[in-house]
């Protein structure tokens, strides 16, 4: 039992440690994270000037387009932070540290474990940016902290996500490459999804393919507090969608983890 | 009591802590490691000499647990590579080749992560990672970025992780390659003092003759992923019996010379332009070699007689010279 519970915390530790190395790499090297901030916030700033009067359409649940877009634009953000998680697992394994990581004794188990919390720490970071350029450019917040809440989990629980497929992939392909193929992606699970118009307005496979695609689900729980209250209707298919993504990208990547390192 | 009869009841009386038998590795069509049996002592320091691609380092990684070997059984530290990882990576330390260093942390930041993933209490860790610091001479350094660090001092660093736990089993893999005369020297002297001081076991691969000669006990020597010889240094070279003789020629009297040496010795390896024989009778019979050489009109531009090398050994046993040897990829 005790040999039991201090294995759990150094399992805790471990994974804890592996996180922390990662976000003090970023402070390290802080150009790791510009443009895991940059993407985001740029989208934000060219889709709200070019399309600044879109929200005047019945339809999308606000009239001002800060509140339409930030949140779209955070996702965005935390989607590229997962995949930063895994490119620092790459260099990691191209430049043989993964090999010191892998000869912990005990499970590897942590291992994972450190490199997806360590994308959901580094979500934070793009969000976090999005939210107060957007709100100094005139976006509100209706639904209040809970609202700011709901973006925040959706954010962390999606870079997660996008990391967890990104190890999956580069377990399998055990280079830098994999991270291209990545981007195609997340590219292609964001656009085909209600990030830019709202699902009544799309027409034909676009509309179904959205519909179906779990980060619709996502986007309405994060950007619900921006366009009114937050109501368990709007959040609990987001955390559903959120937690069955984790659930089969982790255990494909811990999966893909095993056949790595037995 | 002869050495030899000494050395048996040693091995007798020592602990086996690294044992392979029929260890095997194989990638695709690629033999990497074909079949090798191995047994180290406790407080040994074993050589596994070879060259470039020969199956070393795929060897190593076997035996640390980070490769699973196609065929054949591998007990370190008494535990099965295998089915016993966990408890093996508890007791071994290991340096890889390309020092697996994070260039952006600094040296305290690395040993304080290495400290975490072997479970070491904090107070411990802080302690345990200064006395390593100072003893690989990086105390001053130990705040600066890995990526401002010499080859030397990555080294030096590498090995400091890799004893925070204590292991009693130290892999190092191919530790000098790449290093200056001087960080080399250092690094042997670290070695050294690991193994008188504290009786750590060490499993040392190289390609360097002379890294294995001056630090190890016994020597694995491996071709083509099989050990092709093993022994102590002394017993190896004493195997070969008579010293080489080698003689640069003109290449076009290559065939002349080699019917001429024949009379004094058996044919050795050499490299391209150079005859090589071991010579039976040493040093007394070189002038006999030179004057019968120059009656059949061979001009001698360059001899060198050495006593047997562990070069020698390895060119015994494959055919090749292990300087500028290479076998395929591992």
């Amino acid at each position: 039992m005790s040999s039991g519970l201090s294995e759990m915390k150094h399992s805790r530790q471990v994974a804890a440690a592996i996180c922390m190395r990662g976000m003090r790499r970023i402070k390290a090297r802080p150009v790791l994270i510009v443009p895991t901030i940059v993407m985001p916030v740029v989208l934000v700033i060219s889709f709200t000037g070019a399309f600044s009067s879109l929200t005047r359409i019945e339809g999308y649940g606000t009239s001002n387009i800060y509140n339409w877009m930030a949140p779209y634009g955070a996702l965005q953000g935390a989607v590229f932070a997962g995949i930063g998680a895994v490119g620092s697992s790459a260099d990691d394994l191209e430049q043989g540290f993964f090999d010191r990581l892998l000869l912990t004794p005990g499970s590897r188990f942590p291992l994972l474990m450190g490199t997806v919390g360590y994308s959901a720490f580094r979500a934070l970071i793009p969000t976090t940016a999005v939210f107060f350029f957007s709100l100094a450019l005139g976006m509100t917040v209706p639904g209040g902290i809970i609202g700011v809440l709901s973006l925040y989990i959706a954010t962390s629980f999606l870079a997660v996500v996008f990391c967890l497929i990104g190890l999956v992939i580069l377990y399998k392909m055990k280079t830098q490459r994999s991270l291209m193929l990545m981007q195609v992606i997340a590219f292609g699970a964001l656009f085909i999804s209600v990030g830019q118009v709202p699902q009544s307005f799309m027409d034909g496979w676009l509309k179904i393919a959205a519909r179906y695609n779990p980060i619709t689900n996502v986007l309405e729980l994060s950007r619900q507090g921006f366009l009114g209250d937050v109501a368990w209707s709007t959040t609990w298919p987001g955390l559903v969608a959120l937690a069955s993504m984790s659930f089969v990208a982790g255990g494909l990547a811990w999966r893909g983890l095993k056949k790595l390192a037995p | 009591m002869p050495s030899r009869v000494q050395a048996l009841i040693r091995k007798i009386d020592m602990k086996s802590v690294v044992e392979a038998n029929g260890l095997r590795r194989t990638f695709g069509d690629l033999v990497a490691v074909d079949g090798i049996d191995l047994s180290v002592s406790e407080g040994e320091v074993f050589g596994f000499l070879g060259p470039n691609g020969a199956g070393k380092s795929t060897a190593v990684r076997m035996l640390t647990t980070l490769l699973r070997p196609t065929d054949g059984q591998a007990f370190v530290g008494g535990y099965n590579v295998v089915s016993q990882a966990s408890e093996v990576r508890k007791v071994i330390g290991v340096a890889l080749q390309d020092a697996a260093i994070d260039p952006l942390m600094t040296g305290h930041e690395l040993l304080k992560l290495q400290a975490v993933l072997h479970g070491i209490p904090r107070q411990s860790a802080r302690d345990r990672g200064e006395e390593l610091l100072e003893r690989v001479g990086l105390s001053a350094a130990a705040d600066r970025r890995v990526g401002t660090y010499s080859g030397g001092m990555r080294r030096r660093l590498d090995l400091a992780l890799s004893l925070i736990h204590e292991p009693k089993i130290l892999f190092l893999d191919e530790p000098t390659t790449g290093l200056d005369p001087t960080s080399r020297t250092a690094l042997w002297e670290e070695v050294r003092r690991l193994n008188t001081e504290f009786g750590t076991t060490v499993f040392l691969t190289t390609q360097y003759l002379e890294e294995a000669d001056e630090l190890a006990g016994r020597i694995a020597i491996i071709d083509y992923g099989k050990i092709v010889r093993e022994g102590s240094p002394a017993d190896l070279k004493a195997s070969i019996g008579a010293p080489t003789l080698r003689i640069d020629i003109d290449p076009q009297n290559l065939d002349k010379a080699q019917s001429v040496l024949s009379e004094f010795g058996i044919d050795r390896p050499a490299r391209d332009g150079r005859v090589a024989i071991g010579l039976d009778g040493g040093v007394a019979k070189v002038a006999e070699v030179v004057n019968a050489l120059e009656k059949q009109g061979v001009e001698v531009l360059h001899l060198e007689l050495d006593a047997p090398s562990l070069d020698d050994v390895f060119a015994e046993a494959t055919g090749r010279r292990l300087e500028g040897a290479e076998t395929p990829d591992e």
